[in-house]
């Protein structure tokens, strides 16, 4: 009797099996054939002409030809505007980290009640959905031409990202140490200070950093739109075919981002 | 009596939605200076009470006393009291990234200035305090040491040292050897035994080991569902009474005796 049932279960196993590797394969065809009409449509609705790209390689040789040699005439107004970038990135980066602060305690789980910090999130998720270029366009109409719109938009869109980020490094808090100082007679702001910040302050000062290169490759390109620093020059040189002075722009941009990215690595070194 | 430091009368204490006590003593008092340990098998009540004694537990109901003042069971006590009583976890709760110094300093918090203490600066009292802890634990080698590079033992060493700047006048450990061989916890139970014994603390040391505890007390409590089973001397225990407590497992417990 028992090996009759259990040989009947057995058997009823194998079918739902069977059923169940049915139906991932289905699943599979039709992931297949959605992926195949995605890519289908654009391809199509971009208009892709093939032998254009294979006939554009003499332009490119044309172009680079005439980036060389650089002209380094133009290397104080370069430097000027790239100042300009980084004073954005600075201060938009300084506004960002003050909003994430306020945003980021809202944000986190084990700080706020869920009426606050479900709210919260969705609303940084919103700001992060807005692309940089829109809000300084916005930014621009709302307070006109220059490096403040830059700013703003910077601060306000990098937010998005760094309230986050700042949420989850307060969520992952051990609350062990601090219910000791709590023990030891703490107030509520020794905890913090003596508790949950040595904990959160590598991933704190690791993701602002981050964030400021982040700010700073996006400032570069804010100048399009009126919103201050090196991008204004980037298109006014390349709409003037001036591309001996693009050459010492990007020259410029390189060097900039690069000793940028040095200066973090090492502080991110010392933060282990 | 007039020198017991804690006094606990119709204790009742039920986690939410549990209709069985977590906790239920009739009474309970520890007189000053006395050294205790609480044993039973797990989920007995053991770290529920030390929480209760170190005031950090809501919602229980009866009297009790610590350190002359009567527990609120809705509200945390004051700071004053708080530094009046250590307690030492069981998994350290050390700050990882901090060095040594500045773990054992976090034990003077209750001492320091509340705003003073924020820009990170202590009193020479504090750092006095901190350093006579460090070497009481024999760990002043390791002072500018970062905690996550030692071992289980010194950590527990810097926790107890903590505990000790403290300065407290009653001193709770929560299965402190739990995670220790048996050498490291004999030592660590030694080293609270004597800093209890230097500083006149009272001791109350909860552990699944009777047969390591019983040399460095002088009173055994267990407890089983909540309800103490047992108060006495640790010599007065039995076999009888220790497979009460932890059943099978108890085999040979007293056996081994430090």
């Amino acid at each position: 009797m028992t090996t009759a049932q259990g040989k009947s279960a057995s058997r009823e196993d194998v079918l739902r099996q069977r059923d169940r590797e049915r139906q991932r394969g289905w699943g599979q065809f039709l992931l297949s054939v959605v992926i195949v009409l995605v890519i289908v449509w654009a391809w199509n609705g971009s208009e892709i002409e093939l032998y254009r790209l294979a006939e554009s390689g003499g332009r490119i040789a044309e172009f680079l030809g005439r980036m060389i040699p650089p002209d380094l005439s133009v290397l104080p107004v370069v430097i000027e505007s790239s100042a300009e970038t980084l004073r954005i990135a600075i201060l938009g980066t300084i506004g960002c980290v003050v909003l994430s602060i306020v945003l980021g305690v809202l944000a986190a789980t084990n700080l706020s009640p869920s009426w606050v910090h479900v709210p919260v999130k969705a609303v940084l998720a919103v700001i992060r959905g807005i692309p940089l270029i829109l809000v300084a366009m916005l930014m621009v109409g709302a307070v006109g031409l220059g490096p403040l719109p830059g700013i703003l938009a910077i601060a306000f869109h990098a937010t998005g990202m760094l309230a986050k980020f700042y949420a989850e490094a307060i969520e992952s808090v051990d609350p062990a140490p601090m219910e000791a100082l709590e023990s030891a007679g703490a107030t509520f702001l020794q905890k913090l200070l003596f508790g949950a910040w040595p904990q959160i302050a590598p991933d704190i000062l690791r993701d602002t950093l981050f964030r400021f290169e982040m700010n700073l490759r996006e400032s570069l390109i804010l100048g399009v739109v009126g919103a201050g620093g090196i991008g204004f020059y980037i298109q006014m040189y390349v709409r003037a075919f001036q591309y001996e002075k693009v050459a010492t722009l990007a020259l410029v941009v390189i060097a900039f981002v690069v000793l940028i990215e040095l200066g973090n690595s090492a502080i991110r070194g010392m933060l282990r | 009596m007039a020198d017991d430091v804690i006094a606990l009368r119709e204790l009742d204490f039920r986690h939410p939605g549990n209709d069985r006590p977590t906790l239920a003593i009739p009474e309970l008092r520890i007189g000053a200076g006395q050294r205790m340990a609480l044993i039973g098998a797990s989920g007995a009540g053991k770290s529920t009470l030390l929480r209760l004694l170190d005031g950090r537990l809501r919602g229980w109901s009866g009297g009790s006393t610590v350190l002359g003042r009567s527990l609120d069971p809705d509200r945390p006590p004051p700071r004053h009291w708080r530094r009046g009583v250590g307690f030492v976890f069981q998994e350290f709760a050390l700050v990882e990234r901090e060095t040594v110094r500045q773990n054992v300093l976090n034990g003077r918090l209750g001492h320091a200035d509340a705003l003073w203490s924020l820009t990170g600066r202590f009193a020479a009292s504090d750092h006095a305090a901190a350093e006579r802890a460090i070497r009481d634990v024999g760990m002043d080698e390791f002072t500018e040491r970062r905690v996550d590079r030692l071992s289980g033992g010194q950590r527990q060493r810097v926790a107890i040292a903590r505990c000790l700047a403290q300065e407290p006048r009653i001193i709770l450990a929560d299965e402190p050897i739990s995670s220790l061989d048996p050498a490291t916890a004999r030592a660590v139970l030694e080293l609270l035994r004597d800093s209890a014994v230097d500083r006149g603390a009272t001791l109350v040391i909860s552990s699944h080991q009777p047969q390591l505890v019983a040399g460095y007390v002088d009173r055994f409590v267990a407890l089983d569902r909540g309800r103490i089973i047992f108060d006495g001397s640790p010599e007065a225990i039995d076999e009888r009474q220790l497979s009460g407590i932890y059943g099978e497992a108890s085999q040979s417990m007293m056996g081994e005796t430090v």
